[in-house]
């Protein structure tokens, strides 16, 4: 056990993964990760811009699990936490962050229909959306604002990209992958 | 009525809303957890702000280094209330203050910057030192 677990450390050192987490994913969570995220791309010279640009996907893909996910905990006291994945890693000289979680059956649909809009889309026509959007009335249900992922591919060097990989009756992994 | 006051936050900004000087400012960054809820507090004290009589012009100074798009949608809203008020003729000037090589936020000013037509809205950038 020990020794795989050195294993997958390098592994995912080789594969350029510098954060990876695995769990409940909070919102002081989400500030103690993007705080050491700003201090590690500050150190290693990155641009500002560039570092705001992966800061801000990161916050909106955390939030993104934290309001979304599926996959909730069990215990009295645990109900609020939603569990996800989430990645940040450096290839070819690009920033990418990805993060899955478990979705209903039937949020599917209304994300599917969103992100094919969102990825057909250039910088000029995602302007015009998220301002659309923006001036819209959220519903009351809703968590957040519903521009998490035009900001995101308002943020992104390439169109956002993603999966929802079917697991069972009425249960979907959704990834997302951003890349600066 | 009294001053509207927030101490900054890790994730949300400091607010100072002070009804004497009509003068309003919120500086830092936010991305809360829960935006409408953070803010409620904030927009309700404007509308009643906005809603006493015989007032001077309303100054606003923003310089919010990042916000994320739940924020976004509620400064739309809080922009939006000071439109309406412009509108029906009370001046509302508004000092968009950026640093100097934070693109984003500059081009994040401008964004509301276009939404808007009565409020005078300036982009001020900022020395690398300020």
């Amino acid at each position: 056990m020990v020794h795989q677990i050195q294993k997958f450390y390098e592994q995912l050192k080789e594969e350029g993964i510098v954060f990876s987490f695995t769990g409940p994913v909070s919102q002081s969570l989400l500030e103690g990760i993007g705080e050491t995220l700003r201090q590690k791309m500050t150190l290693e010279e990155t641009s500002i811009n560039v570092t705001h640009k992966v800061f801000s996907i990161f916050v909106e893909l955390m939030q993104n699990v934290i309001n979304y996910s599926e996959e909730k905990g069990t215990g009295e006291y645990e109900q609020d936490l939603s569990f996800g994945i989430l990645i940040i890693g450096k290839r070819d000289e690009h920033f990418y962050i990805q993060c899955g979680n478990y979705i209903t059956q039937a949020q599917k649909g209304p994300l599917t229909e969103k992100l094919s809009k969102i990825q057909s889309m250039n910088k000029d026509e995602l302007k015009k959306y998220y301002k659309e959007q923006r001036r819209k009335e959220t519903a009351d249900d809703s968590k957040g604002a519903g521009l998490g992922f035009i900001e995101m591919a308002r943020k992104a060097t390439r169109p956002i990209s993603y999966d929802i990989i079917p697991i069972q009756t009425g249960k979907e992994f959704f990834v997302v992958t951003a890349v600066v | 009525m009294e001053a509207f006051v927030r101490e900054k936050g890790k994730a949300t900004p400091w607010i100072n809303f002070d009804p004497e000087k009509n003068l309003l400012k919120i500086k830092g960054e936010s991305y809360p957890e829960n935006s409408a809820k953070f803010y409620s507090p904030m927009l309700e004290w404007l509308e009643s702000f906005l809603q006493q009589s015989n007032k001077g012009p309303i100054e606003v100074e923003m310089e919010l280094v990042y916000f994320n798009s739940s924020s976004s949608k509620i400064l739309m809203n809080f922009f939006d209330m000071l439109e309406e008020a412009a509108r029906s003729g009370l001046p509302v000037t508004v000092q968009w203050k950026y640093h100097q090589d934070n693109d984003i936020s500059l081009e994040c000013g401008e964004e509301f910057q276009e939404e808007l037509e009565y409020v005078d809205f300036h982009l001020l950038e900022l020395k690398p030192d300020e």
